[in-house]
C-alpha cells in the first residue's frame, strides 16, 4: 500500500509516498531496516504522540547515513491537514545512543481538514521554526495525518531536505583582514617605488577591468561559422 | 530669448531663407526668421551636457556638423537622379556619418554613464541608416533639430550597423584615446565584425563602451610604467614590473572567482541579500591585494628574488594589455 522512496538527503533528491485511507492502525513507511530499531515502531502508540486510530495517519521517514545540519524542510502538501516532525539525533560521540525528539508537532497544513484551503500548498520548514535544534541528524520521520474522511488519498510531495551550508567567508575575512592591520611593519623599500603611488594606478586600472567584465552583454550576433568556413558539411546541426 | 520663442511658430524652416528679405526688417524679425534662437538654445544646451574643456572648439564642430546635415540633405536629394555617382557618395556619406558618431562619442566620458549611454544610442542611430538612396521627400530638417530626430524619418534604417563600419568605429576610438595599433588589435581581434553581419545595439554598446574603457586603462598603464621605473635609470627591472603585474592579475583573479561561486551557489537557498555580502567581501579581499602594503612587500620580495634583466614600456604596455583582454568576451 505504501510506495516509498528512501534517498540520499544531502543530494536533495524528492521523495513521495502515500497514505491511503483505511481505518487500521498507522504504519510505517521507512524499511531499510538496520538504523531503525524495532521498537521504534511502538513509538507510534505512546501516549505522548496522541495518535488516535481512528484518525488516518501515514508516516515517510528518511535516512541519512551522515550526521547533518537541517536547514530548512520544504514540500508539497497534498490534502494532508497536519504534519508532526521528528528527528533521530545522536550526539557527535559514537557512544552516545540516538534520541527520537518532535521538533514540529501538529503543524496545521490545511485551514479545516473538510476543506480545500491549504490543501496543494508549498509549505517550508525553517530551523528556527523547531522546537529542537536541528543539529547531527540521522534520520527524519513526518507524520502526516488528516482526520476528514472527504479526501481519498493523502501526502506530501517534492519533499526536499537542505542541510545548513557552512559559512565560509568569514573564516576568510579574519585572514586577510589581520594583514591589513599589520600596516605599521613597513618593508624595507630602499630605492624602489612608492607604494601608494602605484597602489592607486593599480587600483584604478582594476577598477577599469571590473567596470568593462561587469558591463559585458549576452547578446549575440548570430555567427554559425565553423573557423570562419561556412562550408555547408562543417555546419554543425545544433 | 523668450520673445523669440513666441515668433517660433511664424517662423520658416532655416533650412530655406527667403530670397526677399525687405529692408525695413527689425533686427528681431530678421533673427527669429533665421531661427537662430532655437540654433543658438540648442548650441548652449549640448554644450552644458558636454561640458567639454575646449569650448569655442566644442561650439566650432557643433556647426561644423550641423552644416554637413544640411549638405548631406542636398547631396541625397540630388544623387537620386545620378546613379552613376552612387557608389562614390555613399561611401563619403559613410564616412560623414561615421564622423558624427564618433563626434556624439567624444561628448561624455565613460563614466557619466546616463549621458554616455545617450550618445551612444544616438551614434548607433547615425550609423544604421541606410545609404544615400532617400525618398526625395525627405526635406532637411535643419539645424535646430539635433540629430536624435533622425531616426524617426530613417525608418529605412537597417537592422543593425554595418560590421565593417562598427568595426572602424572602434579602431577610431582606440587610435583617439591614444592606445596604439598594435596593442588593441588583439582586442579588435575579439570585438570585430564582419562587414556583411549587422551589429545590435547591445553589442555596439558593449565594443565602444570596452574601447573607451581600455584606452583609459593604457594611460593608466604607462602612467605605471613611469612610476615603476625610474627615469633617469632607464627601464625598469623585469622582476619589478612582473611584481606589480603580479599583484594586479591576482586581484582580478580574486573577484572574477567570487563570481564564479556566488554562481555556483545560486542552486542553494541563499538569499540575495548574502549573496550581496559575500560579492562585497569577494570585491574587498580583491583589493586588498593591491594595497600599498602588500604591494611594498611584493616590490621588496621581487627585488631579492625576482629574474633578472629590464622591461621596457612597450613590453609592460603588452603585458597590461594582455591582463585587460582576455578577460573580454569574444563576440560571436
Amino acid at each position: 500500500m505504501f510506495r516509498c522512496c528512501i534517498g540520499h538527503p544531502q543530494t536533495l533528491e524528492t521523495f513521495g509516498a502515500e497514505g491511503l485511507r483505511d481505518s487500521r492502525k498507522p504504519r510505517l513507511v521507512a524499511c531499510s531496516g538496520s538504523t531503525l530499531d524495532h521498537h521504534d515502531s511502538n513509538m507510534l502508540h505512546s501516549p505522548h504522540e496522541r495518535v488516535a486510530h481512528k484518525d488516518d495517519v501515514a508516516v515517510m521517514a528518511f535516512l541519512s547515513f551522515r550526521l547533518f545540519q537541517i536547514q530548512e524542510i520544504t514540500f508539497k502538501n497534498y490534502y494532508t491537514a497536519y504534519v508532526t516532525v521528528r528527528l533521530l539525533r545522536r550526539s557527535p560521540g559514537h557512544e552516545a545512543p540516538a534520541k527520537w525528539s518532535t521538533a514540529l508537532r501538529d503543524l496545521p497544513l490545511m485551514d479545516n481538514p473538510h476543506t480545500e484551503g491549504g490543501s496543494q500548498d508549498y509549505c517550508s520548514v525553517h530551523r528556527a521554526q523547531m522546537q529542537v535544534e536541528p543539529d547531527h541528524v540521522t534520520s527524519v520521520r513526518l507524520i502526516l495525518r488528516q482526520p476528514s474522511s472527504a479526501w481519498l488519498t493523502f501526502s506530501l510531495e517534492q519533499i526536499q531536505i537542505f542541510p545548513q551550508v557552512p559559512p565560509n567567508p568569514e573564516k576568510e575575512v579574519s585572514d586577510w583582514l589581520s594583514d591589513l592591520t599589520l600596516g605599521d611593519q613597513h618593508p624595507d623599500l630602499e630605492g624602489l617605488p612608492d607604494p601608494q603611488t602605484v597602489s592607486s594606478s593599480l587600483q584604478q586600472m582594476w577598477a577599469l577591468t571590473e567596470v568593462m567584465q561587469s558591463n559585458q552583454t549576452s547578446a549575440s550576433i548570430g555567427r554559425y561559422d565553423v573557423d570562419g568556413c561556412y562550408d555547408i558539411k562543417l555546419l554543425s546541426l545544433t | 530669448m523668450a520673445d523669440k520663442e513666441k515668433r517660433r511658430s511664424g517662423a520658416t524652416p532655416p533650412g530655406m531663407p527667403e530670397g526677399n528679405a525687405t529692408k525695413s526688417d527689425s533686427d528681431r524679425e530678421f533673427l527669429s526668421r533665421a531661427g537662430v534662437g532655437e540654433l543658438l538654445r540648442g548650441a548652449i544646451l549640448k554644450m552644458v551636457e558636454a561640458r567639454s574643456d575646449d569650448p569655442i572648439g566644442f561650439l566650432a564642430d557643433h556647426f561644423c556638423n550641423l552644416a554637413s546635415v544640411s549638405e548631406t540633405g542636398t547631396a541625397g536629394y540630388s544623387d537620386v537622379d545620378h546613379f552613376s555617382d552612387g557608389p562614390l557618395s555613399a561611401g563619403a556619406q559613410e564616412q560623414q556619418h561615421l564622423n558624427r558618431a564618433l563626434w556624439h562619442l567624444r561628448l561624455a566620458h565613460h563614466s557619466q554613464r546616463s549621458a554616455f549611454s545617450n550618445n551612444v544610442r544616438v551614434a548607433y542611430d547615425l550609423l544604421n541608416l541606410t545609404g544615400p538612396l532617400r525618398r526625395s521627400g525627405e526635406v532637411p530638417q535643419g539645424p535646430d533639430v539635433s540629430c536624435t530626430d533622425s531616426p524617426t524619418e530613417g525608418g529605412g534604417g537597417g537592422g543593425g550597423v554595418k560590421g565593417g563600419l562598427y568595426t572602424q568605429t572602434l579602431q577610431c576610438l582606440c587610435s583617439e584615446g591614444g592606445v596604439p595599433a598594435s596593442t588593441s588589435a588583439p582586442l579588435l581581434q575579439r570585438l570585430h565584425c564582419q562587414d556583411h553581419e549587422a551589429v545590435p545595439y547591445d553589442i555596439f554598446r558593449h565594443g565602444v563602451l570596452t574601447c573607451a574603457v581600455f584606452s583609459d586603462y593604457i594611460r593608466q598603464a604607462q602612467r605605471l610604467y613611469a612610476e615603476v621605473c625610474c627615469p633617469d635609470e632607464g627601464p625598469a627591472s623585469r622582476a619589478l614590473c612582473l611584481s606589480v603585474l603580479g599583484t594586479l592579475k591576482e586581484a582580478l583573479e580574486t573577484s572574477q572567482g567570487c563570481e564564479a561561486n556566488v554562481c555556483d551557489n545560486s542552486n542553494m537557498k541563499v538569499n540575495s541579500c548574502l549573496e550581496g555580502n559575500v560579492k562585497a567581501l569577494c570585491y574587498l579581499e580583491a583589493s586588498a591585494k593591491i594595497s600599498p602594503y602588500r604591494l611594498g612587500q611584493a616590490m621588496a620580495g621581487a627585488q631579492a628574488r625576482g629574474p633578472g634583466g629590464n622591461m621596457d614600456a612597450k613590453e609592460f604596455e603588452n603585458a597590461a594589455a594582455e591582463l585587460f583582454i582576455t578577460r573580454v568576451k569574444v563576440v560571436s
